[in-house]
């Protein structure tokens, strides 16, 4: 599947020729489903809200896609952590990047339990936390930009304006920055070690990938006189 | 009447109410008591019953030294690490081997367990109890913690002058000697230990008759070209100490299918496999597990992972033993080490919540049950990324 959306990128007629294609293929790309499906709810508490308020009368008849091999309603699955797995995925191997992930966590739980019982002070103990799907989201949320620079051309110079944006692009460049920063690493350095101690400084407040946020937001504010390019 | 019977019945409640709120439990939180079902008061393993199955106890940190040069699986101690302790889990088959080591008649040959299981279903950690139970016990130790180590992963080999076209594993050699050193410290300081006959090992270099057992390992530690011949010697002397009394013997071997498995990974000059039976180790621990001494028993362990992955058929010791390890072998005690009973998981569970490796959440035994099919090793991993 991955291996024929590369194709269809680098196939230039369908780059070029878009306009030929059918109104079909164009709605909804490569998928196998109508475009009358609906996604599948596979959390058991979405379903219980649905059953309360009645919206599942409305979805019940509705023909449904099938349920993904990475979605099920047990309580081990987290709809972030997945996104995040398929952002570390390289061509199509799952499973090398979800185990790389849930080493990390493991990683991750390993340092935090090192740091508390080394800690004598109940109190610094109770605030180390210990569960690594905690960290991870903290850290996600932190490395989230308000802002960004985009370019726009006036007059015939190129300027880079702070513009918003929107809240699932924030998250996008929070979880692609992390696993940027984890590749930049030593040669004898493992991703999953590497990746663990970037999520823990981040869950922090400190670390690299917090850094390049709030370097983005100075260099916004820095910018902020051509704010007004936006609507020219 | 009736008002002084009723007056003394509600005082005597009263005392009796007042005394067992002195021992009462319900004052504490019910995190403490859920502590105390799943471990054990009992670290003594030579107290161990089958009243104790399922229950963890904790090696004190002197007697963990038995395990410094091998013997417990790599991924346990770093979950020791982590876990800032040191906990095994009794389980019924450990225990079975331990009453059987106090009922046997030592004035007979020798007895052989083997321990059998599937892959992750916790031979090692069995063995690494009957370890710390013999230790307790004053046995003298014989440990080969993974023979997979030298049959698939040997250091370095060389020719033996001795033997003709056999192949000595020096550096390997060398170590367990270090190894056997620090298992019997405090036995092996005992005066009563010497040696039965000469050593000649060349022109200029003997070990006289008489003199202490150590000096023999001592020897073998320095000269890295005599050790493997060392180890040979040091398994007849203790064979000879066991018979005249001196000493009662504990030979422990993790992966003995690995000495009958003929596609090792040891490789002469030109890449030519060499099988176990021209490995001069071999000689030693095949002469100790025989049944032709007493005052000692043997406890071994078969493992798929000793063996290469194309051959990871069967788990049952028949073919794993093959043919002339079964010859060897028989008669001998079998014991079969199986995944976790519900009691054992629910307690496993509870020892990884408390030591805060897994968060709760709704569900959770029965979800992992089911995916890890009670097996101990599936579990740890599962747990792992929870």
């Amino acid at each position: 599947m991955a291996a024929i959306r590369t194709f269809v990128k680098n196939c230039q007629i369908i780059n070029r020729n878009c306009a030929v294609l059918s109104p079909h293929v164009q709605k909804h790309g490569m998928s196998q489903y109508p475009s009358y499906y609906i996604e599948p709810v596979h959390k058991k508490e979405i379903q219980e809200d649905l059953i309360k308020s009645g919206e599942i009368q409305k979805l019940a008849h509705l023909p449904t896609k099938a349920a993904r091999n990475d979605q099920s309603s047990s309580f081990r699955q987290d709809d972030l952590v997945n996104l995040f797995i398929n952002y570390v995925m390289r061509n199509g191997e799952k499973v090398l990047a979800r185990g790389l992930v849930e080493k990390a966590f493991e990683n991750i739980k390993r340092i935090q339990l090192e740091k508390y019982h080394k800690c004598d002070d109940v109190e610094k103990k109770a605030k180390i936390e210990l569960a690594p799907r905690v960290i991870f989201h903290q850290a996600v949320e932190n490395c989230k930009p308000i802002l960004a620079l985009t370019p726009i051309k006036r007059g015939g110079v190129r300027y880079q304006v702070p513009v918003p944006i929107t809240p699932k692009r924030s998250q996008f460049l929070s979880m692609k920055w992390l696993i940027e920063a984890a590749k930049e690493k030593d040669a004898t350095m493992r991703f999953h070690y590497q990746l663990a101690l970037e999520l823990i400084d981040a869950a922090n407040n400190k670390g690299r990938v917090v850094k390049r946020k709030q370097d983005l937001h100075k260099q916004c504010e820095a910018n902020r006189a051509y704010a007004h390019y936006r609507w020219s | 009447m009736i008002k002084s019977f009723a007056s003394e019945y509600i005082f005597r409640r009263a005392y009796s109410v007042l005394q067992c709120t002195r021992f009462s439990t319900a004052s504490q939180p019910i995190t403490e008591s859920k502590l105390q079902s799943f471990r054990s008061e009992e670290n003594d393993p030579l107290k161990h019953t089958l009243d104790h199955v399922g229950q963890f106890y904790r090696i004190p940190e002197e007697e963990k030294n038995i395990f410094l040069y091998g013997g417990l699986p790599k991924s346990f101690e770093i979950q020791a690490k982590t876990f800032n302790e040191t906990c095994l889990m009794i389980r019924r088959p450990s225990v079975d081997v331990i009453n059987c080591l106090k009922l046997i008649d030592y004035t007979k040959p020798t007895v052989r367990f083997v321990i059998f299981g599937k892959k992750g279903s916790g031979k090692s950690l069995c063995l690494a109890h009957i370890l710390h139970y013999a230790h307790k016990a004053r046995y003298l130790i014989v440990h080969v913690p993974w023979v997979g180590n030298w049959m698939r992963r040997c250091k370095e080999i060389s020719s033996s002058e001795t033997r003709e076209g056999y192949i000595d594993l020096n550096i390997d050699a060398a170590a367990w000697l270090v190894h056997f050193k620090s298992q019997n410290e405090h036995l092996l300081n005992n005066p009563e230990f010497q040696i039965s006959q000469d050593y000649v090992w060349s022109k200029r270099e003997t070990t006289p008759k008489g003199s202490p057992l150590s000096e023999l390992v001592d020897h073998g530690v320095n000269r890295l070209k005599y050790a493997s011949e060392c180890v040979v010697g040091l398994a007849e002397e203790i064979k000879h100490l066991s018979r005249s009394g001196h000493c009662k013997t504990l030979v422990a071997i993790d992966g003995f299918n690995a000495f009958f498995y003929p596609h090792t990974r040891v490789f002469k000059e030109k890449k030519e496999v060499v099988p176990p039976n021209k490995v001069t180790l071999t000689e030693a621990f095949l002469s100790l597990t025989k049944f032709d001494w007493n005052n000692a028993a043997i406890v071994t362990t078969v493992d798929e992972i000793a063996i290469a992955e194309q051959d990871h058929k069967s788990h049952l010791p028949r073919y794993l033993l093959r043919k002339e390890g079964f010859e060897h072998m028989d008669p001998f005690i079998p014991i079969f080490v199986d995944n976790y009973s519900p009691k054992e998981f629910t307690s496993c569970m509870d020892y990884y919540r408390e030591r805060k490796w897994v968060r709760y959440y709704p569900q959770q035994n029965e979800e992992l049950a089911l995916l890890s099919v009670n097996n101990p090793y599936n579990l740890m991993h599962l747990c792992a990324s929870l």
